[in-house]
């Protein structure tokens, strides 16, 4: 099968370079202290946040630090096969891990003492890269929310298919086998708090889609900015200041 | 020189000066790795000149504007709670607000007996100063044990704020050890708050 056409166009018509389009929405849980719906083309993901609040098991509390807790879920409806998987099976287990390693490397915990956030992410609709959304979708709703953070934290996924770099793949060329890299970065601090690959990739061509999903990552990045930026101009015209 | 109020708008992790020339005020941090001050809010950037006074002549940069976090309790912020269990030697509380701010979820507060008041602290009765269901303002001491923050009321305007009486009806504060049931006429035994006049 061939993914990227002899004129470079990809199946849905983007060039490799192209990522797809990304909507994001704030406060769309209104229970929530701070919450997100973010879509990277039909990837819909939705973020909750809640905290920092008491720690509910008190022998998880860290007397210096918030305990971070997330937890990731997909609904039954949001893929093509409708599926009926128990409440922590492996990939949602391991996804949920990789979200709170993520987020907990960005969150000053320090200062919240004794306290306890957590992040809630379903996904809606899945498409591929639905990893890199949740922890958009995460780091959108804890901007909401209001808890000091080093940095936004953005994530983007890359692939290699028919010889060429391709970033955020959909779900097809997702299955397509070939190597798959997800890649979360603080973009103005310019460090890497997260990287998975699947498959297997020579270490010259890891370099290229390395740098490929950082640039998407900024981009993301800069999308979310402006995000958080109109949304803080609503909240101050509401305010009358 | 004319002080204008700077519209400048920041997410986290914007630049907002070296450490060199500001200080991190509130919703701002500074990365010592690299001394630059970071911005960990989302608002607008204020500049906060220095106290005339100061020896320190760097001026302190704030992120202010933001939608703000639940509160959490912190050393020496003073806080609402509701008693929920009075012991021999201690009273449970829930903490419903620190300062101004309400608190979203509860957090648990204990008042030992010798931090109920500062003075004759061996003849304190626990009985005598608090009721469950009481409402009483307290000091935030520490961080506490594992189970709970450690709360005081050993000053004249922390102690009960509002408390019912058997009949049901809220009791009028008239002294710092007494309140009266408007209803009944019954005097009851308290460590009463002295009132903001």
């Amino acid at each position: 099968m061939e993914y990227v056409s002899p004129e470079g166009l990809r199946l849905d018509g983007r060039r490799p370079m192209e990522m797809r389009q990304i909507r994001a929405e704030i406060g769309a849980v209104s229970k929530a202290d701070g919450s997100a719906i973010f879509e990277m083309g039909n990837t819909k993901v939705i973020a909750a946040v809640y905290g920092p609040r008491e720690v509910q098991n008190r022998n998880q509390q860290i007397s210096s630090h918030a305990l971070v807790r997330c937890e990731y879920s997909m609904a039954n409806f949001s893929t093509g096969d409708r599926m009926r998987k128990p409440k922590g099976d492996r990939r949602s287990t391991e996804i949920s891990l990789v979200i709170r390693q993520t987020m907990e490397a960005c969150i000053l915990t320090h200062l919240l003492p004794r306290s306890q956030i957590d992040i809630y992410v379903q996904v809606l609709q899945a498409d591929g890269g639905t990893r890199s959304a949740c922890i958009n979708a995460a780091t959108l709703a804890l901007a909401d929310a209001g808890i000091p953070m080093r940095d936004l934290v953005t994530s983007c996924s890359a692939g290699y298919l028919n010889s060429t770099p391709l970033l955020d793949l959909n779900y097809v060329e997702d299955s397509a086998g070939g190597p798959d890299v997800t890649l979360g970065i603080l973009p103005k601090l310019d460090k890497v708090t997260l990287l998975q690959m699947d498959s297997k990739l020579p270490i010259d061509i890891l370099e290229n889609v390395m740098q490929l999903a950082i640039e998407g990552c900024k981009a993301i990045a800069n999308y979310i900015r402006e995000v958080l930026l109109e949304n803080t101009k609503q909240l101050e015209y509401r305010r009358g200041v | 020189m004319e002080e204008e109020k700077e519209a400048v708008m920041v997410t986290p992790g914007e630049v907002l000066g070296r450490t060199s020339d500001v200080k991190a005020g509130r919703g701002a941090y500074a990365a010592l790795h690299n001394n630059t001050v970071y911005a960990s809010l989302t608002g607008f950037r204020h500049t906060v000149p220095p106290a005339p006074d100061s020896s320190d002549l760097r001026p302190t940069v704030e992120v202010t504007g933001h939608k703000a976090h639940g509160p959490v309790p912190q050393p020496g912020s003073v806080v609402i709670a509701r008693v929920t269990k009075v012991m021999a030697r201690s009273a449970s509380a829930d903490i419903m607000c620190v300062g101004p701010k309400s608190v979203r979820e509860k957090f648990t507060g204990i008042i030992r007996q010798q931090d109920v008041r500062a003075t004759e602290i061996d003849k304190v009765d626990m009985h005598l100063s608090f009721h469950p269901g009481d409402i009483v303002r307290a000091l935030v001491l520490s961080l506490g044990d594992a189970r709970a923050y450690f709360l005081s009321t050993a000053k004249n305007e922390l102690g009960v704020v509002s408390a019912e009486s058997i009949a049901g009806a809220t009791m009028v504060p008239v002294s710092w050890t007494e309140m009266q049931c408007p209803l009944t006429g019954q005097i009851e035994q308290r460590k009463v708050a002295k009132a903001a006049s």
